[in-house]
């Protein structure tokens, strides 16, 4: 039992914003005060500190076959030695972490959940096993279904009730947690060696639209009622000009709704709000983007925040990857993920002295600012932006005007004429901010006992030196950074895990997966699926990961 | 001048980031240098005997120092004068002075070093003066001669310094280099793949790959990454 004292308390799911109270635990949730015995709990006195809940990152690539395969291929980023072994297990990693460091590095931050954000289903095994690697925080992983053959089979003969029972029985045998849309119909046009490049090109083999592909696994994951809405990244990522696309894409979500969260995420769209015709003239779309976003109360997104410093873009976007390869003359790599997906990886750097750079930088703050704080996650892409521990970063910036005043007087001055980001005043408040990175992205992945600190939640809470009702949050951005660099308690489930910045515990989060098969008559998609064995590299029956493999699973049905 | 001789034979490789800077020091205090016996560290003075003559700046390694590792590694002057053959990663990452091997050295002489003079009076193995896995850039100055034979993989990223080697080379040097100068007395295998600059002459024969053209400057390439890079007779 937990008694924590007098901590300031933000707590937008529950309204709370800066009040000083005492928080409960027990038995890994919070509870009333009634419930506990006050002296056999154990005091953390956090007056004069921040209390929150832990962060949330619903977007960023921490296991799978993409991040490994950017540590084999990145063996640079494996020489800063992060923790010797002894009582922690020894991680090492720049901004490309094993796995033990990913969970490390989140609970020193005061982060207690992540999303793996792309799976093929076919390698959820290896996934889940990673998953299963990573200390401490919960973890999910979204599955990707925007260019399997089997979803436009469906798609093709029109029938939505054989596309409800795939996505039940893939995320079911992925264990995955929600619907995963890369690059809609885009990597399948890149098995022979193209992308399409609008919402209504046909995709090569087959006779669907990457608007159908929207749309119909839209419909589908409503009508299956999963906690979280489809998840899309845009075509054209990473192209001038995209911005247009994006607006489209958002568009398709018109006259759909959904009592608890939203009908459609974008994620990252830094990388997907470029206006202008090409790389000499590229400018920032973030304006349009925002205007449209905020006009729509049934569309939330995702930064994908650039962070000047070394990356790894790693996608399912495979056609993108290769030209960002061709681009930059960095090294490549490719997967063809079966008839399911495929992927690429290239190591990436952001300098402040390049004006892309600085472009891609600005537009990530401009989508934070200008975005209403109800609709915008603070996410990096970890690690396409850069890496996940410099979230305190992106939280300083959009609660400070002369921090950003400040930065961009070191960075290229293309930015002034190709973004509004110096001319904008807006200035987030703490709630809002705690907001973007607790309960938005809680209620964006439909967990109701996540992000808020309200009575039955789950005791995942970080406490930070620094008193909202004292700071002075535009000019004091240096020790608020610091602050939410390293958190001064991250207690996972009710065990305090870290204190100022050090590992105390190494506990086992949860692997959260949904489970809708119940839903729909599963059996009436098996024979389709079936009949693609005669392609896959495995047999039907070695296909997904059985309950029982995962280390602690959380399954959650949906009735 | 600090005199440093093995006591036993090494069952597995120690690692020992040996400078010149340690011969400023104590004796005493030299023996408490903390080095990698394996998996443990431990003192140097548990693994060597060490004796100094002298305030000069530098060290003698007596005895078999060819599972020794790193000797050298960063340092930035003095000299180190190895009495036999030395292990892998020799003058890693040095920046100046002087190591001289009076036999053979491991794979990894040299790498990304960036100032600096090593002899080797025998033969050198793989990867001498290249860039570690992964970084862009390998030896940028600084000169390195090998009075034997020398491995494959020569001056791989190479940006700047030279590389003499006065017997013969394997495959695959100067891959993707980009500057300096690599000269071979002897014979060798491929050699500039993905060459951008830099030049490398070679006494005997080699093979050149079929993308570089033959020019009055010899063969320039690599024309696959638009490289300006010659390899020529001498
Ligand atoms: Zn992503």
């Amino acid at each position: 039992m937990l008694w924590i004292k007098n901590g300031v308390v933000v707590d937008p799911k529950n309204r709370i914003n800066a009040e000083k109270m005492d928080l409960f635990v027990k038995d890994g949730k919070i509870v009333e005060e009634s419930k506990v015995k006050k002296g056999d709990c154990k005091v953390i006195d956090a007056s004069g500190k921040l209390v929150v809940a832990g962060g949330i990152d619903m977007h960023a690539h921490i296991a799978g076959g993409k991040i490994n395969t950017g540590r084999v291929m990145r063996p640079e980023e494996m020489r800063v030695v992060r923790n010797i072994a002894g009582k922690f297990r020894a991680t090492v990693g720049r901004v490309l972490l094993t796995a033990p460091a990913i969970g490390y590095e989140y609970a020193k931050m005061g982060y207690t959940m992540s999303f793996e954000a792309a799976t093929p289903p076919i390698t959820s095994p290896h996934t889940h096993e990673e998953l299963d690697a990573i200390p401490i925080i919960d973890k999910g992983a979204l599955p990707v279904f925007g260019n399997w053959h089997l979803v436009f089979k469906c798609i093709e003969e029109k029938n939505l009730e054989k596309l409800k029972s795939l996505i039940a029985w893939t995320i079911e045998r992925s264990k995955g947690f929600g619907v995963k849309i890369v690059n809609p119909g885009g990597v399948e046009a890149w098995m022979y060696g193209g992308n399409v490049k609008g919402l209504d090109e046909q995709v090569p083999g087959f006779a669907v639209t990457p608007r159908e592909i929207i749309t119909w696994l839209m419909r589908a994951n409503e009508e299956l009622n999963l906690p979280h809405s489809i998840h899309l990244h845009c075509n054209n990522l990473g192209i001038p000009g995209n911005y247009q696309t994006t607006i489209e894409s958002i568009k398709l979500a018109n006259g759909l709704k959904n009592e608890k969260r939203q009908i459609l995420h974008v994620t990252h769209v830094q990388f997907n709000s470029y206006a202008g015709n090409s790389w000499r003239d590229v400018a920032s779309g973030a304006a349009e983007i925002a205007k449209i976003v905020n006009s729509m109360d049934n569309v939330t997104i995702d930064m994908g925040q650039a962070i000047f410093g070394h990356a790894t873009a790693m996608t399912g976007d495979a056609p993108f990857q290769f030209t960002l390869h061709k681009l930059i003359g960095a090294r490549w790599s490719n997967k063809d993920t079966e008839v399911e997906t495929g992927a690429g990886i290239v190591p990436i750097g952001y300098l402040p002295s390049n004006p892309v750079h600085t472009l891609q930088w600005a537009i990530g703050l401009e989508l934070g600012l200008l975005i209403e704080s109800d609709k915008v996650v603070l996410t990096t892409d970890y690690p396409n932006g850069g890496p996940f521990t410099e979230y305190p970063y992106v939280m300083a910036m959009l609660m400070s005007k002369k921090m950003r005043e400040g930065e961009l007087k070191r960075v290229h001055q293309y930015v002034q004429k190709a973004t509004t980001l110096p001319s904008i005043e807006t200035e987030k408040t703490l709630y809002e901010v705690i907001h973007m990175t607790r309960s938005l992205p809680a209620r964006v992945m439909g967990l109701d006992k996540k992000g808020h600190l309200g009575i039955g939640a789950d005791a995942d809470i970080a406490i930070y030196d620094l008193n909202p009702l004292t700071t002075d949050f535009s000019n004091e951005f240096d020790r608020v950074y610091k602050a939410f660099k390293v958190s001064e308690f991250t207690i996972k489930d009710g065990d305090v895990v870290a204190k100022k910045g050090e590992l105390v515990k190494e506990v086992f989060g949860k692997t959260f997966w949904v489970d809708a098969s119940k839903k729909v008559d599963v059996e009436a998609v098996i024979p389709d699926v079936k009949s693609y064995f005669d392609f896959y590299t495995v047999q039907f029956s070695n296909y997904g990961v059985d309950e029982r493999w995962l280390k602690k699973s959380k399954r959650i049905e949906v009735i | 001048m600090l005199i440093i001789k093995p006591k036993k034979y090494f069952e597995v490789c120690v690692e020992a980031e040996i400078t010149p800077d340690l011969a400023l020091k104590k004796v005493e205090e030299v023996k408490k240098f903390k080095v990698f016996y394996g998996n443990k560290i431990v003192e140097l003075g548990e693994l060597f005997e060490i004796s100094k003559e002298g305030e000069d700046k530098k060290i003698v390694l007596g005895g078999d120092f060819s599972r020794v590792k790193w000797v050298g590694t960063r340092m930035v002057d003095g000299e180190i004068l190895v009495k036999g053959s030395i292990g892998t990663n020799c003058g890693a990452f040095m920046r100046g002075g002087r190591i001289i091997i009076e036999k053979d050295a491991d794979d990894w002489l040299g790498t990304e070093m960036a100032g600096g003079e090593i002899i080797v009076k025998g033969n050198a193995k793989n990867l001498v003066g290249c860039a570690y896995y992964g970084d862009a850039v390998g030896m940028s100055a600084g000169k390195i001669l090998i009075e034997g034979n020398a491995g494959n993989y020569v001056g791989d990223k190479m940006s700047g310094g030279e590389i003499i080697i006065k017997g013969n080379a394997g495959d695959f040097i100067g891959m993707e280099m980009r500057g300096g100068v690599i000269e071979i007395h002897g014979s060798c295998g491929f050699v500039g793949g993905d060459m951008r600059g830099g030049e490398i002459r070679i006494k005997g024969s080699f093979e050149v790959l079929p993308t570089f053209k033959k020019t009055e400057k010899g063969w320039v390439g690599d024309v696959n990454v638009k490289g300006e890079g010659v390899v020529k007779n001498f």
